[in-house]
């Protein structure tokens, strides 16, 4: 009897752990099946900022070359009535799609001006509405400049006969947690063996401002735009990580900065709740 | 022609004219219960002249009705009250932008009370787990209840011949 029932456990202690490993590398939800499913691509979007370059609040036309994030984290969310991120309030979902684990690094100025905005990953999910998103901006494995740097953006900045080449580091891990996407289209509505689409936005125009808006614009308001990190620079060359930053701008830009980077993160025009874990 | 005749002449030809008038102009009235939703910016100025969208539960991907609000940032619409649901309005205006749901029901508010906005973080350590792997995990426990319950009702003779070997 004493045998019979160490042999039983044993087996089902096996068993057990054939299951568990088994999930390992798939932590999306599979309880309605193939029928029920489709494709969900996550995307992000620089906007034509990054892409086509743009002329900043202070008049200095930006080109980049490379605008590097990591992104981590990445998890889509049915929530039943939406998600209100003004709420400052965590999300309540029943169906929740980890789109990306680990830190992967994207370049958003990668592609034509035209180009479509990057497509980072595509994986399985039940059908549904895919109306909230949340991720992380983690620290970028890149040594082009010192110290940590969830933020990478090399480029050229040109007004009247200077032209300076930057490398600029900005470190901010965030948590962005955000509702639905807010644009031309709706985005996110996942219908059998189809495929939608859930999209982070990064408005650039935060940190550098529009010079194509008024002075007195919120937009223009609240961004540094690239004088005072002109200021900084070297000759041609303007090579800071975030620490430089911190020790050379004035505390009112440094604070403006800060700020311009925690908004960086949206849905469309959605915006999202921030928090810095 | 005698003056009667001409006015009988006349008389017919206004009634054969009559139904020519196809301009004419008819206005109906009834009530019905509007929906009126205000867009503001965070500090609380109206967004004005902004796009507003709506999406019927029908068909949430296809505007249902597109608008402008008003000065006050307010725009009113009268959802089909055959159409029960979450019916979505979104306003936009200079790259800022919103969506609201609205749980309509026989075209009134499902609910006086706001959206539900205190949410708690879904993401437990098993909300992945397939119900194969649950019911596994559930019978590994209840197994183990057994294992312990035949442990302690086993013959205490028979624990004392394995000792003594």
């Amino acid at each position: 009897m004493r045998l019979n029932l160490i042999k039983s456990n044993t087996i089902l202690l096996i068993s057990l752990l054939v299951v568990g490993c088994s999930r390992q590398g798939n932590t999306n939800p599979d309880v309605e099946g193939v029928e029920s499913q489709g494709s969900l691509s996550l995307v992000a979007n620089g906007e034509d900022f990054v892409r086509e370059g743009f002329v900043t609040k202070d008049g200095w036309q930006i080109n980049f070359e490379r605008v590097d994030i990591a992104v981590g984290e990445v998890t889509a969310y049915q929530v039943e009535g939406g998600f209100n991120p003004e709420a400052k309030s965590q999300i309540k979902s029943e169906t929740a799609i980890r789109l990306v684990q680990e830190a992967q690094t994207i370049n958003l100025a990668q592609g034509e001006e035209d180009a479509d905005p990057i497509v980072i990953t595509q994986s399985k999910a039940p059908k549904g509405f895919y109306n909230a998103l949340s991720w992380k901006m983690l620290p970028i494995t890149d040594q082009s400049i010192a110290g940590s740097h969830t933020i990478l953006l090399e480029g050229t900045a040109t007004k009247a006969k200077r032209k300076i080449n930057f490398v600029l580091g900005f470190n901010q891990p965030t948590k962005y947690v955000c509702g639905e996407f807010v644009g031309d289209s709706r985005k996110g509505l996942l219908q059998p063996n189809d495929i939608a689409e859930v999209e982070m936005t990064f408005h650039f125009d935060h940190i550098f401002g529009d010079g194509e808006a008024d002075a007195d614009d919120e937009i223009n308001q609240n961004a540094v735009g690239f004088q005072p990190l002109a200021d900084l620079a070297t000759s041609d060359t303007l090579e800071l990580g975030w620490q430089d930053l911190e020790q050379n701008l004035s505390p009112e830009e440094y604070q403006k900065l800060t700020n311009a980077i925690a908004g960086l993160g949206h849905v469309g025009e959605g915006h999202c709740s921030v928090t810095h874990p | 022609m005698k003056n009667w005749q001409v006015l009988l002449w006349l008389g017919l030809n206004c009634m054969a004219v009559q139904p020519a008038l196809a301009h004419g102009a008819k206005i109906e009235y009834g009530q019905a219960a509007a929906i009126i939703i205000r867009a503001t910016y965070d500090d609380g100025t109206p967004m004005a002249q902004a796009q507003a969208v709506v999406y019927s539960p029908e068909d949430p991907t296809t505007p249902w009705l597109k608008g402008m609000t008003d000065e006050k940032g307010e725009f009113t619409f009268v959802p089909n009250k055959d159409v029960s649901g979450n019916w979505d309005v979104k306003v936009r205006q200079s790259g800022h932008g919103s969506i609201i749901s609205i749980p309509i029901t026989e075209g009134l508010i499902a609910s006086e009370e706001k959206p539900e906005i205190d949410r708690v973080e879904l993401l437990s350590s098993n909300s992945d787990l397939t119900p194969l792997q649950k019911i596994l995990m559930a019978a590994a426990g209840i197994w183990g209840f057994i294992g312990t319950a035949l442990f302690f009702s086993r013959n205490p003779s028979s624990h004392q011949k394995s000792v003594r070997q």
